[in-house]
C-alpha cells in the first residue's frame, strides 16, 4: 500500500495561464494546485492497485455523498475498463450512501447511513468506500464498524485526497490518491457552497472568493 | 513540480518550467507498460498533465493564427503524439466557435539522433514539395527543442516556400548550455538537460509506447543501446 503522491506542505502548484479555466472563476482562484490530468493517471493507477487485492470476489463500490461523484465516477471508469479486459472479470454493482449525523439521548454524536439498499446485502462482499476527502477522518471511523457489522468479506476505503492536518484523528485509508496539505482547496471533487463543481483541476481559492461564495 | 512562469501577456513562450532539482514522481504511483519495469528511473510528466497543458496550447494557438488557413507541419517520429493531441484539441475549439478554419496536415522527418547524444549530420525527408505553405499559416509542431540547431535548419529551409506566417509549438525545451537561443512561440515545459522518454519520444525507437514523459535508467540505456 503506498502512501500516495505526497504534496509537500510549500507546494506552490501553477500559474492559471498553463491551463485551461472557467473564465468566470478566474479571479477566483489563486494557482492551479493539482491539474486535472494528474488526478487521472493517478486514478488509473489507484484502480490497478484495487483490482489487484479485490478483484477475486464481487466488488461493491459505495460512494460517500456529501454532494460531490466525480472521483467515484472516474476511479469506477477506470476499474471497468480494467474489468473487461482481463481473462476473469468479477460483478461489480455500485451504491450511494449519504451520512447523516443526529444527536440523541446520550452525549455521543450518532451517524446514520442513508440511502443505500439494505445493508445486510453487503455480507460477504468486498466493500470498497470512495471518497473524495479525509481531514479529521472522523467520518470514516464513524462509518466502518456500522459497514462491518453486516459482515462483508472484505472493506477498503480508498480517498482522492488526505489532508496533513492537525486535526486528524490518525485514520488513514487504504488506498490514498495525494497527501495534501492543509489549503483551502476547490475543484474536481471539491465544491465549495456548490461552487466550482466545473472545475476540472483542483485549485487554491484566493481570500476575496472565499467571502464571494459564502453560505 | 514548481511554476515560475515569465510573467508575460502574450501566450507566446510562457511555458511551465521545471527547475533543475525536479525528482520526478516514483514509478509506483502510477501505470506504466511492464515491459518497462526495470528500464525507467520516475515518471517525469504525467501524460495527463501533458493533456491539460497541450489543450491550453491549442487555445493560445487558436487565439492567434486561428483566423486563416493553417497547414501544421508534424515532425516526425516524436512529434506525432503531441501533433495528434494539440490537434484534437484545436479540433475541438473549432467545433464548438463560431468560425471554423481549415487545417491541413503534413509530416516531415528529421534524423539526427544516435543513443542519447545529437549527431551533426541531419536530414529532411519528406519536405521537399512544400508549396503547399506558400501564403498559409504554417504551424510547426515538434517534441523537443534540444540545441535548437534543427529548428533554425527547419525554419530555413521552410521560409523558402514564402509562408504567410510560420510559428512553432514544441511540447517540450529543454535547458541546455550549448543553447542556440532558440525559443518556439508555445511550448509545453521548459525542462532541464536531462534525456527524457515516452509520449512518442524514444531511445533507439524504444520508449514511444509509453504514456508518460520519463527518465530512462542507466539500465535502460545499456539495454536498448545501438
Amino acid at each position: 500500500m503506498s502512501s500516495g503522491l505526497r504534496i509537500p506542505d510549500d507546494e506552490k502548484g501553477h500559474d492559471l495561464n498553463m491551463f485551461c479555466i472557467p473564465k468566470h472563476y478566474e479571479d477566483d482562484l489563486e494557482r492551479v494546485f493539482i491539474p486535472h490530468g494528474l488526478i487521472m493517471d493517478r486514478t488509473e493507477r489507484l484502480a490497478r492497485d484495487i483490482m489487484q487485492d479485490m478483484g477475486g470476489h464481487h466488488i461493491v463500490a459505495l460512494c460517500v455523498l456529501k454532494g460531490g461523484y466525480k472521483f467515484f465516477a472516474d476511479l469506477l471508469d477506470y476499474i471497468k475498463a480494467l474489468n473487461q479486459n482481463r481473462d476473469t472479470s468479477v460483478p461489480l454493482t455500485v451504491d450511494f450512501i449519504r451520512l447523516k449525523s443526529y444527536h440523541s439521548e446520550e452525549s455521543t454524536n450518532k451517524v446514520a447511513v442513508i440511502g443505500a439498499e439494505e445493508l445486510c446485502s453487503l455480507s460477504k462482499k468486498n466493500v470498497l468506500i470512495v471518497e473524495d476527502i479525509v481531514e479529521t477522518g472522523r467520518t470514516m471511523m464513524t462509518l466502518l464498524p456500522l459497514l462491518e457489522a453486516h459482515n462483508p468479506k472484505m472493506v477498503k476505503v480508498v480517498s482522492l485526497l488526505v489532508k496533513r492536518t492537525p486535526k486528524s484523528l490518525g485514520y488513514k485509508p487504504d488506498y490514498i490518491g495525494f497527501e495534501i496539505p492543509d489549503k483551502f482547496l476547490v475543484g474536481y471533487a471539491l465544491d465549495y457552497n456548490e461552487y466550482f463543481r466545473d472545475l476540472s483541476h483542483i485549485c487554491v481559492l484566493n481570500e476575496n472568493a472565499r467571502q464571494k461564495y459564502k453560505a | 513540480m514548481e511554476t515560475c512562469n515569465k510573467s508575460e501577456e502574450k501566450h507566446e513562450s510562457a511555458a511551465i518550467v521545471i527547475n533543475d532539482g525536479w525528482p520526478g514522481y516514483s514509478l509506483d504511483l502510477f501505470t506504466y507498460p511492464q515491459h518497462y519495469c526495470d528500464d525507467l528511473e520516475c515518471v517525469y510528466i504525467p501524460h495527463g498533465v501533458i493533456q491539460d497543458r497541450t489543450e491550453r496550447l491549442a487555445r493560445n494557438i487558436m487565439d492567434d493564427i486561428g483566423d486563416h488557413h493553417i497547414v501544421v507541419l508534424c515532425v516526425l517520429k516524436g512529434g506525432y503524439k503531441f501533433c495528434a493531441d494539440l490537434l484534437d484539441y484545436i479540433k475541438v475549439l473549432s467545433c464548438t466557435s463560431n468560425r471554423s478554419i481549415p487545417m491541413r496536415v503534413d509530416f516531415i522527418r528529421l534524423k539526427s539522433y544516435r543513443n542519447d547524444q545529437s549527431t551533426e549530420a541531419m536530414q529532411i525527408i519528406g519536405g521537399e514539395d512544400l508549396t503547399i505553405l506558400t501564403g498559409k499559416n504554417v504551424l510547426i509542431v515538434e517534441a523537443i527543442v534540444n540545441t535548437g540547431k534543427t529548428m533554425k535548419t527547419l525554419l530555413n529551409h521552410v521560409e523558402q516556400f514564402k509562408p504567410k506566417m510560420v510559428k512553432v509549438a514544441s511540447l517540450l525545451v529543454k535547458r541546455a548550455p550549448s543553447g542556440g537561443g532558440y525559443s518556439p512561440n508555445y511550448v509545453g515545459f521548459e525542462i532541464p538537460d536531462c534525456f527524457v522518454v515516452g509520449y512518442a519520444l524514444d531511445y533507439n525507437e524504444y520508449f514511444r509506447d509509453l504514456n508518460h514523459i520519463c527518465v530512462i535508467s542507466e539500465k535502460g540505456k545499456l539495454k536498448y543501446r545501438i
